[in-house]
């Protein structure tokens, strides 16, 4: 297909089939070999670039969605003469080596300071998190963010593509690709092409994005799962739903005592959004926690429940907070719990005609008592060994209702901890309790060992944070 | 130009080793304009894969060719097509460039696929299919050493060397206590963001030239000489920027190459191979596991008197570096302390898993784990302070070394010890001194209360890290490490290399006054620094401005051999010779003016041995190394309670290396080396399934981010050593020897727990804490 958008402020043209990498688009189509490849799977930000001013990782980024858009790449900063300040920077403080993660770190400083122009050091780690350096210790590359905020920042290509970013043209249309602008238009191919063949997530990154293939058609949204090698079974051949432009579908919004999430929402928004933060705090937190910058800017609501991997980030979160999945097919919409939803590993109740379009939670009682725990492999880019996530009201005698109790990595799919809950309902909270619901929670799952972790320490350790969402936050 | 003595160099321009200017590739890096491998255009290059064996051990009966498939438009390679010996050319020649009759490893390398474009490629490969037969395969080093099935030689040993002094038995019977421990560590996989990569280019003749990511180019071109039966001179091996390496391009580069050699003279053209991340780590090497075991004789007041040690690398299915690797860890074995009487005795078996190889530390990480953990569990076993152990027994100016070597030189490990203490608060937050180490229980309590005043957690807080977080049950712990790693080349290596260095004087315009100097050596940059580095050293020995002298990427038509850019060898051993080039060029310099000749000059040197050391290699006993650099580490860790996860939250790194000729890049070393260390300590792990690896994605082989990365300070303490250039010592890979140890002894600081094996990962934390009591006293036997 013919996709026009500009790099560095210069329209460009190619044609390129839809899944094609962006990466590949920058280096092998246009030229500019300053975004580099690492690992091909958005781990290690190497190939880190600006898309409409976001910190995208390039390796998950598909031709299909980039018509219209503003790429900014290494390339377009400074010169020798007259580095951009932040060059200027790692030059400064020594913080360049063998320079192969530079480039990505450059832009995701960039993408850091238009968005907190003073961090503070955490915050310059947790901006960085996802350009793994291999080199440097990351102490000089701190240091040079540092001094790089020091500076006024000028009005660089970057800064221009923050302010400018407007609404996209269409994509190109082409006999295999479905860019709707509608939901109704999405739907209908939705309908057209679900003509057999089981759901196939097949993409593993458990903090998914958006994306699965069902019977020869790939639903894209964020493509942070989708667009891992081998997720495809046949990229060449397949059609694609593209739902980057259906309209509606991001956004968190509050109907009465109904806080609506659309699918496409990013789990940018979810981790930044007020509304979230102020009623759904767990899922905030899950949300932060998943990833890194550029995965949380393009991963979607959509995609990590339509992915239903057992590890996923925000379904322990939304289960706890009891929501509802809305499913939309051409005939109708219907709305699912998400506690009946996950049907096995990486299987749902969603048919092949149907989208998710939103997720709704009944605004939460305000005494109500709600975390996310994460047991991951390291602290940013990270998959969980288990996570746990619990609501529950608490009442001025100290008892326990509505207590809810979610879990990641520990089964098939995302489960609640309903031997648990049965067992705190009711009652009143004290030392021996939480020590019966630590035990019970640590037998009633079916963990597995796998390249993450093992069975005794998932048991270990779903128990001992079901005990610490109890002692932490359920005290009277 | 004005300036005193100290502030100017002979030629009267400002001192420049010392300094820390912008290294010379730092704008290509950061503008990304610096050309590495896969940025090369080369319009006709064909693509070159790798079929790989499925199996870790098996008879290859047959390849056979799908006859659907249309051949004519590949090239394809196997071992009966091999133009030359089925050999890659390193200490031994038992690594076949491609499996012949046996495959001996999950993801060995059968046969090689030539193709114009990826999508061709693939198809290719995949209509090729094995005939293998499975056979036993010996998967563990327990299994290796058992020998019941023998898979390499006689009996799976790769190399044994022992070394001795002293009446050992003697010692440990007169001991009054013997404390026995067995440590183990795990691979680590060097990571370099960018992967093994690399173009081979068919000349006339038969000519080869190898482009590439890499550390070594005449290890390169001596394997492909070999492989391909070509005299050296036809074979061209030029660098280009390398991203990251860690030794990790030091041997394996030279398997590659042949492999992209014999499909571009296969297929007439330039053949690129370039592994993805998931083949890198496949089928590229590894570091070492390892046991050790110590029997160490003590006095009730932590004097060691003797010490019993073996050692076992697990080398994989060849030989690779394995002997020297296990050689330098055998050396270091003792760590930096004196041990009156010693024996020790390492040996690296062959295991049906991918060849392991160089890493940064070269064996040294593995054996230095084992020795600190060991000194950690005597001084719990006798209830004395760790530190105390430690000042009671380090090595001292005068010392003699397992191995026979007399530490004539000023050592440091007082120095760096004593610095790391003072500058880490380290003795404020044990409190008294002579505590235990582990078994009383002295855990620091949950975060909510701290009554430690100026423990390094109530600066963090002055500083504004908070690291807390609030009511959470955590506990805190700090640990300490000693160390030190031999620069240059183990014993006579250097002799036999006798590295050579050029440098040239092209004169520009108005003659020699604006002329350029170019460094010509095979040393090559891949991130340390090594291009700046050596062009200071030059400049400041010739007396001209730093901008005047670059040195270009290694060419092996061009530069002479300076030997292997490995062992912490750079700067001290290829320094010192370009030293004594940039002398030798300002004699010639003057001699070609005076004759009236007007064109470029080149001086020259070749390595000088240093006269009264000697080190016998049957015996190995000598001296082992030129000079040795020390390092101090210290680690504060915090553990979640509920999770058993650790993180290192600030840590202090002293380093004593003669001289730092650029800080800033030194500094950089030490903070680059103290996180590997850490993330070999805490994360990084592979874990395997009949011979294959399952962590072999980066979301799979997990090291640190900038978030698991704690703050790293720095101290460089400087002794100069008579044998460097402007005394300074090797630096690359000593500090990745401190920061495991460290990182464990904090944890048992924190826990209460005494881990003996890497990583220290939340799984094995819970083994350990459900698992029988530490009873450190119990490890210790009496006579």
């Amino acid at each position: 297909m013919r996709i026009a958008f500009t790099v560095n402020g210069v329209p460009r043209e190619v044609d390129a089939p839809p899944l094609r990498r962006l990466l590949d688009i920058l280096r092998d189509d246009l030229g500019l070999t300053g975004t580099k490849e690492g690992c091909g799977e958005g781990e290690c930000g190497a190939c880190s670039v600006l898309l409409d001013g976001a910190l995208v990782q390039s390796c998950l980024v598909p031709a299909v969605q980039l018509s219209g858009c503003r790429i900014i790449t290494i390339e377009s900063l400074g010169s020798q003469t007259a580095p951009d300040p932040v060059q200027q920077g790692f030059l400064d403080e020594g913080a360049v080596q063998c320079g192969f993660c530079i480039p990505g770190m450059v832009l995701a400083t960039h993408a850091l300071l238009a968005r907190n122009p003073k961090p503070n050091e955490e915050a310059i780690r947790a901006g960085l998190s996802g350009n793994i350096c291999r080199c440097t210790g990351y102490e000089r590359i701190v240091r040079a963010v540092q001094r790089a905020a020091e500076s006024a920042l000028p009005s660089t290509p970057i800064a221009k593509a923050v302010a400018a970013t407007t609404a996209r043209p269409q994509a190109a249309q082409g006999s295999v690709v479905h860019s709707p602008t509608t939901l109704e238009e999405a739907l209908i191919v939705l309908r057209t092409s679900a003509t057999g063949g089981a759901a196939d997530g097949t993409g593993d990154r458990a903090a998914d994005g958006a994306a699965e293939t069902l019977s020869g058609l790939t639903i894209l949204a964020g493509g942070t799962d989708l667009m891992l090698p081998g997720a495809q079974a046949s990229p060449a051949t397949g059609s694609v739903l593209d739902l980057s432009r259906v309209a509606g579908l991001a956004g968190v919004c509050i109907h009465k005592d109904i806080i609506e999430l659309g699918s496409s929402t990013t789990v940018a928004t979810l981790a930044d959004n007020p509304d979230v933060d102020r009623y759904l705090p767990a899922l905030a937190t899950a949300a932060r926690l998943f990833g890194a910058p550029a995965i949380r800017n393009r991963a979607t609501l959509g995609g990590n429940l339509a992915g239903a991997s057992p590890a996923a980030d925000l379904p322990p979160a939304l289960l706890a907070l009891d929501a509802i999945v809305v499913l939309a097919s051409a005939s109708g919409r219907r709305d699912t719990p998400l506690d009946v939803y996950f049907t096995g590993y990486r299987q749902t109740v969603r048919r092949l005609d149907e989208l998710i379009i939103a997720v709704r939670v009944t605004l939460p009682a305000p005494d109500t008592r709600q975390a996310f725990f994460k047991a991951g492999t390291r602290r940013a880019q990270s998959i969980a060994r288990a996570s746990v996530a619990g609501a529950a009201r608490v009442d001025a005698s100290g008892t326990l209702r509505s207590v809810r109790l979610a879990a990641g990595s520990v089964a098939p799919m995302p489960i609640l901890l309903r031997e648990t809950m049965r067992l705190l309902e009711g009652r009143v909270l004290d030392a021996k309790l939480i020590e019966e619901a630590d035990r019970l929670a640590a037998a009633e799952i079916t963990p597995i060992e796998d390249v993450r972790s093992n069975v005794a320490y998932r048991r270990f350790v779903t128990g001992r944070l079901v005990a610490r969402f109890l002692r932490e936050y359920c005290r009277p | 130009m004005a300036g005193t003595e100290d502030e100017t160099t002979a030629g009267g321009v400002p001192r420049i080793v010392g300094t820390s200017p912008v290294r010379t590739d730092g704008w290509e890096k950061v503008s990304g304009q610096a050309m590495f491998i896969a940025d090369l255009p080369l319009a006709d290059a064909w693509i070159g894969g790798t079929l790989r064996s499925p199996v870790p051990r098996g008879r290859l009966r047959g390849i056979r060719r799908d006859p659907a498939f249309d051949w004519s438009r590949v090239s394809v390679v196997t071992a009966a097509d091999l133009p030359g010996p089925n050999t890659v050319a390193m200490i031994r020649e038992d690594h076949p460039v491609l499996a012949a009759e046996e495959v001996r490893f999950v993801a060995e390398a059968v046969a090689l696929v030539a193709a114009p474009d990826p999508e061709t490629l693939r198809a290719a490969i995949a209509a090729i299919s094995l005939d293998i037969e499975g056979l036993p395969a010996v998967l563990t080093m327990e299994d290796a050493l058992d020998g019941r099935i023998v898979i390499w030689g006689t009996s799976n040993i790769l190399a044994e060397y022992c070394v001795s002094r002293g009446d050992v038995a003697a010692a440990l019977h007169d001991a009054d206590l013997v404390v026995e421990g067995e440590y183990r560590t795990g691979y680590q996989e060097h990571l370099y963001i960018e992967t093994n990569g690399l173009v081979a280019i068919p000349h006339d003749g038969g000519a080869i030239e190898i482009v590439g990511s890499l550390q070594c180019p005449f290890y390169v071109r001596n394997a492909l000489a070999r492989g391909l039966a070509l005299s050296p001179e036809q074979v061209i091996v030029r660098q280009v920027a390398t991203g990251g390496a860690f030794g990790g391009k030091e041997d394996f580069p030279s398997v590659l190459a042949m492999h992209a050699a014999v499909l571009a003279q296969r297929c007439g053209r330039p053949v690129r191979m370039i592994y993805d991340r998931t083949e890198d780590i496949r089928a590229t090497t590894k570091r070492h596991p390892s046991i050790v075991r110590h029997r160490t004789g003590v006095r009730r007041d932590g004097t060691i008197v003797g010490a019993e040690i073996d050692i076992v690398f697990d080398g994989g299915a060849y030989t690779t570096l394995s002997p020297v690797v296990l050689s330098r860890g055998i050396l270091h074995a003792g760590g930096a302390y004196r041990i009156p009487a010693a024996s020790i005795r390492g040996r690296a078996v062959a295991t049906n898993t991918p060849p392991n190889g160089a890493f940064r530390g070269f064996g040294v990480p593995q054996t230095m784990f084992a020795i600190e953990r060991q000194i950690d569990r005597i001084a719990a076993t006798l209830g004395l302070d760790p530190l105390q152990v430690r000042r009671k027994n380090l090595l001292r100016t005068g010392d003699i070394l397992p191995y026979g070597q007399v530490l004539e030189e000023d050592v440091g490990a007082e120095a760096v010890l004593e610095r790391v203490v003072e500058i880490s608060g380290y003795e404020a937050w044990h409190g008294k001194v002579g505590r235990s180490g582990a078994s009383d229980g002295h855990g620091v309590s949950p975060v909510a209360v701290d009554g430690r005043g100026d423990s390094p957690r109530a600066r963090d807080e002055q500083d504004g890290r908070s690291l807390a977080r609030s009511g959470r049950r955590v506990r805190r712990g700090l640990g300490l490490s000693l160390f030190h790693h031999g620069s240059g080349f183990t014993g006579a290596g250097e002799d036999k290399i006798a590295g050579r260095v050029h440098v040239r004087l092209v004169p520009g315009p108005a003659g020699d006054a604006d002329g350029v100097y170019e460094v010509l050596v095979s040393s090559t940059e891949m991130g340390q620094g090594a291009a700046t580095v050596l062009c200071q050293i030059a400049a400041e020995t010739l007396g001209v401005p730093l901008e005047r002298v670059s040195m270009p990427l290694p060419d092996t038509s061009v530069v002479p051999d300076s030997g292997p850019t490995v062992a912490s060898r750079t700067t001290m051993i290829v320094g010192r010779i370009l030293v004594d080039a940039c002398h030798d060029l300002a004699q010639r310099l003057t001699d070609a003016r005076v004759a009236g000749e007007r064109g470029p000059v080149t001086g020259k040197a070749v390595y000088q041995p240093t006269p009264g050391l000697a080190w016998d290699e049957v015996a190995y006993h000598g001296d082992a190394y030129k000079a040795y650099a020390w390092g101090a580490d210290v680690v504060e860790v915090e553990v979640d309670e509920d999770t058993l996860e650790v993180s290192p939250v600030r840590a202090w790194a002293v380093v004593e290396i003669g001289k730092a000729v650029h800080p800033v890049l030194a500094a950089g070393q030490v903070e680059g080396g103290t996180l590997q260390g850490f993330g070999w300590a805490c994360l990084e792990e592979i874990k395997s399934s009949g011979g294959r690896f399952l962590n072999d994605r980066m979301a799979t082989y997990i090291v640190p981010t900038a978030l698991d990365a704690p703050p790293i300070t720095v101290e460089i303490i400087e002794l100069p050593h008579p044998r460097g250039p402007l005394g300074a010592k090797g630096l690359g890979e000593l500090p990745i020897d401190g920061p495991a140890p460290a990182f464990a002894a904090a944890v048992t600081d924190a826990l209460g727990l005494f881990p003996c094996e890497l990583p220290i990962t939340p799984e094995r934390l819970l083994a350990l804490q459900d698992g029988p009591p530490t009873d450190l006293a119990s490890a210790a036997e009496s006579p």
